[in-house]
């Protein structure tokens, strides 16, 4: 109770600095926090963008040819060939162009398959198993997924083995591009499916995601596999990785170059764009870092200054503790257990306020148009930031009194402030 | 007296800077007190009363000389040790009391016993009964008249039970009545307890059973006499 009173009690007229001085580090923490939580909102914004668009992946892909599509109007038709993307990039050219960067390279089909009297379309992916799974996401339901020596092997996602009507072990043909049938084994059924750069869906096909726009379904085979049933081994598209990001731009060149003289080879990439969107961030982290820092200088030097006055005030309350055998330290602890209770509570009114008020997701069109709307979030950086502002305060409104305590003769401080 | 002198004070000088002038507001004191002596100290306004009992009492430091208490010197002494000295030795009362306001009376007596971590309502009770207030405990000192306020810093010098007692002007901001039952109950207490007691003040009669007066000019000790037994003294 003595503790509490000494930390506490006998304010008088400084309880009303000791308000206002919470209420400063209040709005100078709501105000840090809101800002930070635009900042961090942006920062999470430019992660997502790194991991999901992957800016350092260039595709390289060949026109997509709609003429050639067409579908059987009755069952007993022939099946027809209908490549997706046309066949045009030389796999030698590509990885001449690619240089030291990982080129994952990729054969998509799009076939008939007739069961029975009935027949329907599904798309023939052929891949690097290995390569492919680093930037495309595979979830088995059952089976296991290709590997690098596997043929004639398929593994289908589920919507494409139920319409099939096969299960692992069970087999169904495609006809390969000399007229021949490939008997497919199925090893593995897919639960989910993210393809990195799908072609868009053009036919009527089994689909596990029946509103995407693009492919989200079909049977993966080893490229090995794909080039027996396409019968050549150019590719459709392919991806290339950059081995670091600020090598895309040059790889890009390097690509654009290498089918400068194939019109149907063309080099697309998410750089520029996520080039754009680390300006926008850029641009939000300094106006609002800017913004907090003047809060913090204008606002937290008020607050740090009502809290010195009290202080003073107190400073005698502190020396006669001292002088009747307190330790320095004892002396000092209610002054320090009262700046710490307030910048809390300034912190946690601060933060709450900043919670409550902050919208959920934040947009400024002209400042952050690339990096579109972002959803502010309170982290351990914006916690941390505003308890720091607070700690910073107490001690800068604490130090000139703590160290003239420490530093003059308390006969001294105990004859100041007489009144 | 072949003695050890309990306070030990030698060629002790201090001076304070200021900003234009320098004062020397003691300038090479020396005398010994023996433990259980009453001891007087006089002197016109700045001789420098009050800055010898903040050295004895570890408050200030000396530029020069020692100041020996129970073979301790003070003048030597950290922060923190000084703080430990003052709350096993020397219990102070101040001309203008210094008592925390928002404590009531007995929390303030408890404050030098929370210091050495033995709290002890009973004794602080005991105490503020000593000085005639044990039915005000609970008021805060806003609620006492000065003179109750410098009983409560009475008491509170007793606390630990110090063998050396400090009282600068304890009854210098008192009217005459107050003033006498505050310097009875000083002195008594003090005396029953055999305690070592020096008393800054500038009324002579008033105080009984002085063993010695010591008297400051402009920070030199000027005097240093056996007081002789007073009339009407028991
Ligand atoms: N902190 C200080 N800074 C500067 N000068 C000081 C300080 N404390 C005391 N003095 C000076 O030192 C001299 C002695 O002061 P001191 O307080 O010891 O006198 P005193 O004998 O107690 O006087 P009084 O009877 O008025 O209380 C005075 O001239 C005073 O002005
Ligand atoms: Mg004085």
């Amino acid at each position: 109770m003595i503790w509490v009173k000494l930390t506490f009690g006998g304010m008088g007229r400084r309880f009303v600095e000791a308000i206002a001085a919470i209420m400063i580090l209040a709005a100078t923490s709501a105000t840090v926090a809101a800002s930070l939580m635009v900042v961090e909102g942006a920062r999470n914004a430019l992660n997502r963008a790194i991991r999901q668009d992957r800016p350092d992946i260039i595709h390289v892909k060949s026109r997509f040819n709609r003429a050639l599509f067409e579908t059987p109007r009755s069952g007993n038709l022939p099946p027809l060939t209908i490549p997706v993307y046309e066949p045009l990039i030389d796999p030698a050219d590509l990885e001449h162009a690619a240089g030291n960067n990982r080129v994952i390279r990729r054969q998509s089909l799009f076939r008939n398959v007739v069961s029975g009297d009935s027949f329907l379309n599904i798309y023939v992916f052929g891949i690097d198993p290995d390569l492919e799974r680093e930037v495309s996401s595979f979830v088995l339901a059952r089976g296991r997924f290709l590997r690098k020596d596997d043929r004639a092997v398929a593994v289908l996602d589920q919507a494409s083995a139920r319409a099939l009507g096969v299960d692992i072990g069970g087999a169904f043909p495609i006809r390969k591009a000399d007229g021949g049938d490939l008997e497919l084994t199925v090893i593995g059924i897919l639960d989910k499916l993210e393809l990195r750069g799908a072609p868009p869906r053009s036919a009527e096909a089994p689909s596990l995601n029946p509103e995407a726009t693009d492919v989200s379904s079909g049977a993966f085979v080893d490229i090995q596999t794909s080039e027996d049933i396409f019968g050549r081994p150019t590719l459709t598209d392919a991806l290339v990785v950059a081995r670091s990001m600020s090598a895309v731009p040059s790889l890009v060149a390097k690509l654009q170059e290498a089918f400068r003289l194939e019109p149907g080879v063309f080099v697309t990439e998410r750089y520029s764009q996520y080039e754009r969107k680390v300006r926008d961030f850029v641009l939000t982290l300094a106006v609002f870092t800017a913004l907090s820092v003047a809060t913090v200088l204008l606002a937290g030097t008020f607050a740090a200054n009502l809290l010195h006055d009290i202080y003073v005030d107190r400073r005698r309350q502190y020396a006669t503790l001292m002088a009747l055998g307190c330790s320095p330290a004892m002396s000092i602890a209610p002054a320090v257990v009262f700046g710490l209770v307030l910048g809390a509570a300034g912190s946690a009114i601060g933060a709450f306020v900043a919670v409550l008020f902050v919208p959920r997701s934040f947009a400024i069109p002209s400042l952050m148009a690339d990096l579109g709307t972002t959803q502010p979030a309170l982290d351990l950086m914006v916690a941390g930031s505003i308890v720091a502002i607070g700690i910073v305060a107490v001690i800068v409104g604490l130090a000139p009194t703590g160290l003239r305590l420490l530093r003059q003769a308390l006969a001294t401080s105990l004859s100041e402030g007489r009144s | 007296m072949t003695q050890d002198p309990f306070v030990s004070v030698r060629g002790v000088s201090k001076t304070y800077r200021g900003e234009r002038s320098t004062v020397g507001a003691l300038r090479g004191v020396s005398f010994d007190i023996r433990k259980g002596e009453f001891v007087r100290i006089s002197g016109p306004s700045g001789s420098g009363k009050t800055t010898l009992l903040n050295l004895i009492a570890g408050l200030d430091g000396p530029d020069q000389g020692d100041i020996v208490v129970a073979g301790t010197n003070i003048g030597r002494l950290s922060m923190t040790q000084a703080s430990k000295y003052r709350a096993r030795e020397v219990g102070v009362i101040f001309q203008s009391y210094n008592l925390i306001p928002q404590l009531t009376a007995l929390e303030n007596v408890l404050l030098p016993m929370i210091a050495l971590g033995r709290a002890n309502s009973d004794r602080a009770r005991e105490l503020l009964d000593v000085v005639g207030l044990a039915d005000r405990s609970d008021h805060n000192p806003s609620q006492l008249s000065g003179g109750e306020q410098q009983r409560v810093a009475v008491a509170r010098a007793l606390a630990n039970d110090p063998a050396l007692v400090l009282a600068d002007e304890p009854t210098g901001n008192l009217d005459d009545q107050s003033a006498e039952s505050v310097m009875v109950m000083l002195t008594d207490a003090v005396r029953e307890r055999g305690k070592t007691l020096l008393l800054v003040t500038h009324e002579r009669d008033r105080v009984k059973a002085i063993d010695r007066s010591l008297e400051l000019r402009s920070g030199v000790l000027s005097s240093y006499q056996i007081e002789l037994p007073q009339e009407g003294v028991s």
